[in-house]
């Protein structure tokens, strides 16, 4: 089944809760192993909760969007990410050592653990970053 | 997210409901530091916590080490499958109090 599906979403935290109910829907749709739904849903949200925290940092109030796509052909599942805020410096993008235990951190090691390949791309001129998550589902 | 907060002598139970992200954590900081600050022991029922993300994790984490440097801890209660999930993937168990 290929399908590809993106929704647009204001950058604020509250917007958290409907990018799961996005993401849950779509892979609704592609009938996933419930656990593996769960982990998915859980690495998108964290790549958008980077967005508010920090492409956004410092921005409280702002009617930007952000947008998700998810799409998946041959099996090939890849989420795009779309956001005008600060560019991203992908040299300063560190995920927590596990042994050093401290809040925050985690939410780039949890998208790590999760998906295949994270990837900043910089294709866009309607945007400012492009992040895209890909997984092969023919190895789950 | 939902709370419920029960106390009985040195001992605060607070049982969480939905879903805990970024949006709710400053909620759920308020509601668990003070009991910590007042010395009790914290006892976070999770049962009905569907969804946590690494936002959640890190309350978990302020509020384990926020206790031990008070001297009393935060014990984590009837853990969700899917929270306990979330701690074993950031390698917690063994550091956080689950029961």
């Amino acid at each position: 089944m290929n399908l590809s599906e993106s929704k647009d979403f204001i950058v604020n935290s509250g917007s958290l809760k409907d990018v799961r109910l996005f993401s849950r829907d779509v892979f609704e749709k592609l009938n996933l192993d419930k656990n593996l739904k769960e982990e998915l849903v859980l690495a998108i949200a964290e790549a958008a909760q980077n967005i508010v925290k920090h492409a956004y940092k410092g921005i409280e109030d702002t009617d930007d969007k952000m947008q998700i796509k998810i799409s998946l052909n041959d099996n090939k599942l890849e989420i795009g990410f779309y956001d005008k805020g600060k560019p991203v410096v992908e040299e300063n993008i560190q995920h927590r050592q596990l042994d050093d235990i401290k809040p925050g951190g985690l939410g780039t090691f949890f998208i790590n653990q999760i998906m295949d390949d994270v990837v900043f791309k910089k294709d866009q001129k309607k945007w400012v970053n492009h992040l895209v998550l890909t997984k092969n589902l023919s190895n789950n | 997210m939902a709370y419920n907060v029960k106390e009985d002598g040195n001992i605060a139970t607070v049982y969480l409901d939905g879903e805990i992200d970024m949006d709710v954590t400053e909620k759920a900081k308020e509601l668990i530091m003070p009991l910590i600050e007042a010395k009790k022991e914290v006892h976070l029922n999770l049962k009905d916590v569907q969804y946590m993300d690494s936002s959640g994790i890190s309350v978990l984490i302020e509020s384990h080490q926020k206790a031990m440097e008070l001297g009393t801890k935060v014990i984590l209660k009837e853990i969700s499958k899917s929270v306990l999930k979330v701690i074993m993937m950031a390698k917690l168990e063994q550091i956080l109090n689950l029961e």
